[in-house]
């Protein structure tokens, strides 16, 4: 932490703020300057910072440190690689997780799997339990939803992703699912993200539309304290004062994320954009911006979808897209799974 | 005198240097240790305001009074940490049960 002291600061005041520093367990860095006397106050000591700001005499405090450990870069500098059976997410494979928002019919989901898993997808996403703005909207199947995915991704060698919405369901996901998708939602549900830091299965956590990106991490840290470290963040898309698409997919926020933490970056283009025209561009554009794994919506008739078919890919357009994500990859060192002939067991 | 001598002049005094502030560091110790005892904060406002006051008085340059300042503002930092380290090592010994034996005279 930095405290810049104003220029009209009286020595008083400077011993003052450098008493409650110390009084804190800090070291003092004390430079007297032309103008402005500048004080570094170094130590591993958690303060609310406005504390100092509040001092008589102090113009500015800056944080230096990030207020999350665990998720930060400097924890693990060379990255982290999330492996479940022989899928590694946070490798040099973009892993692609795509199906349908939601789980409607066995039969539905079972066409879904097949499709995407054919053209090289890695792990099939869907809802059993529906977080809907509207309490009337459909809700989701439950976990007959759960069961449906789980025998789908088991016959197309997939893994499973589905959204968990409260601590009571964990036991259920834990049984069905590969991977414990946070939704935005519940980004900030920190009781929820607690429950979910106590299993040893990887969480997706999905970026809040109105958080920030230290928000996020802050929301990672509460899963990781919790002895989690396998956290996987979703920048989906956030409120912005453009009404055009659903949300505006913070494509600088990988790069950022990337930066800050050592976790890795899946993209949701899907739900940033909600419309299907619009999230081929957006997804090879989080391909190249360094995004780690891609969350995508097909569904095999989104006409009749109950939810979200507007921004569900049909198949032939996530074959296309997937194609050219491989040559995206390609260009920026990574790699996109080849598409496979049959891989129903 | 060549680069190669101011050089050799640079580290000889440096040597002095490190040895000065070592001593000087001892002497802060020693006062932490004190003020531990008598339960005195370690910061002392008006001390460093008559340190530095001491310093720049009797500075006959070339260095000029702010650049003393500011050089003995860092070594005062440092004189202030390792009060507070010895302080806060000899009352872990303390709370551990392994209260140093005071000396008898």
């Amino acid at each position: 932490m930095v405290i810049v002291m104003d220029e009209t600061a009286t020595e008083e005041q400077i011993s003052g703020v450098i008493d409650k520093l110390v009084r804190l367990g800090f070291d003092i860095h004390r430079s007297t300057g032309v103008r402005h006397t500048v004080l570094g106050a170094v130590g591993d000591r958690e303060i609310d910072w406005r504390d100092i700001e509040l001092l008589e005499g102090v113009k500015e405090v800056l944080r230096i440190t990030a207020p999350y450990k665990l998720a930060s870069r400097g924890f693990r500098p060379e990255g982290t690689q999330i492996t479940i059976k022989d899928v590694t997410i946070g490798g040099r494979e973009v892993v692609v997780m795509a199906g349908p928002c939601t789980v409607e019919s066995r039969d539905q989901v079972m066409n879904i799997a097949e499709i995407v898993a054919r053209n090289g997808a890695k792990v099939l996403r869907g809802g059993a339990f529906k977080p809907r703005t509207s309490p009337y909207s459909f809700q989701g199947l439950g976990e007959e939803g759960l069961k449906y995915l789980r025998q789908a991704a088991d016959r197309n060698d997939l893994l499973v992703v589905s959204e968990v919405m409260e601590p009571s369901q964990i036991p259920l996901f834990i049984r069905y699912v590969d991977i414990l998708q946070i939704g935005a939602r519940n980004m900030q549900n920190f009781n929820l993200l607690r429950e979910v830091g106590r299993i040893n299965k990887p969480v997706l956590l999905k970026r809040g539309p109105a958080a920030t990106i230290e928000e996020t991490l802050l929301a990672a840290e509460y899963i990781m304290s919790g002895g989690n470290h396998e956290v996987i963040i979703c920048e989906r898309g956030i409120r912005t004062f453009e009404p055009y698409l659903r949300n505006t997919f913070d494509i600088a926020a990988i790069p950022v994320f990337k930066k800050l933490s050592h976790l890795p970056v899946v993209a949701d283009p899907s739900h940033a954009t909600g419309r299907r025209d619009k999230v081929p561009p957006v997804a090879q554009a989080a391909v190249a911006a360094g995004a780690d794994a891609l969350l995508i919506e097909v569904h095999h008739d989104p006409e009749n979808a109950l939810c979200d078919g507007a921004q569900s890919l049909l198949p032939d357009q996530f074959e296309q897209l997937m194609h050219r994500m491989r040559l995206i990859a390609m260009a920026v060192d990574r790699e996109v799974a080849p598409g496979v002939e049959a891989v129903v067991k | 005198m060549k680069i190669e001598d101011w050089r050799d002049e640079i580290d000889r005094l440096d040597e002095q240097l490190v040895q000065l502030l070592n001593a000087r560091s001892q002497c802060a110790i020693e006062l932490g240790r004190i003020k531990r005892e008598l339960g005195l904060a370690i910061y002392s406002p008006d001390r460093e305001r008559e340190v530095i006051a001491h310093v720049t008085g009797i500075n006959p340059g070339p260095l000029d009074r702010t650049a003393v300042r500011r050089l003995f503002e860092r070594i005062i930092d440092e004189s202030r940490r390792i009060e507070r380290v010895t302080v806060e090592k000899e009352s872990k010994g303390d709370n551990n049960g392994k209260r140093k034996k005071k000396a008898k005279t």
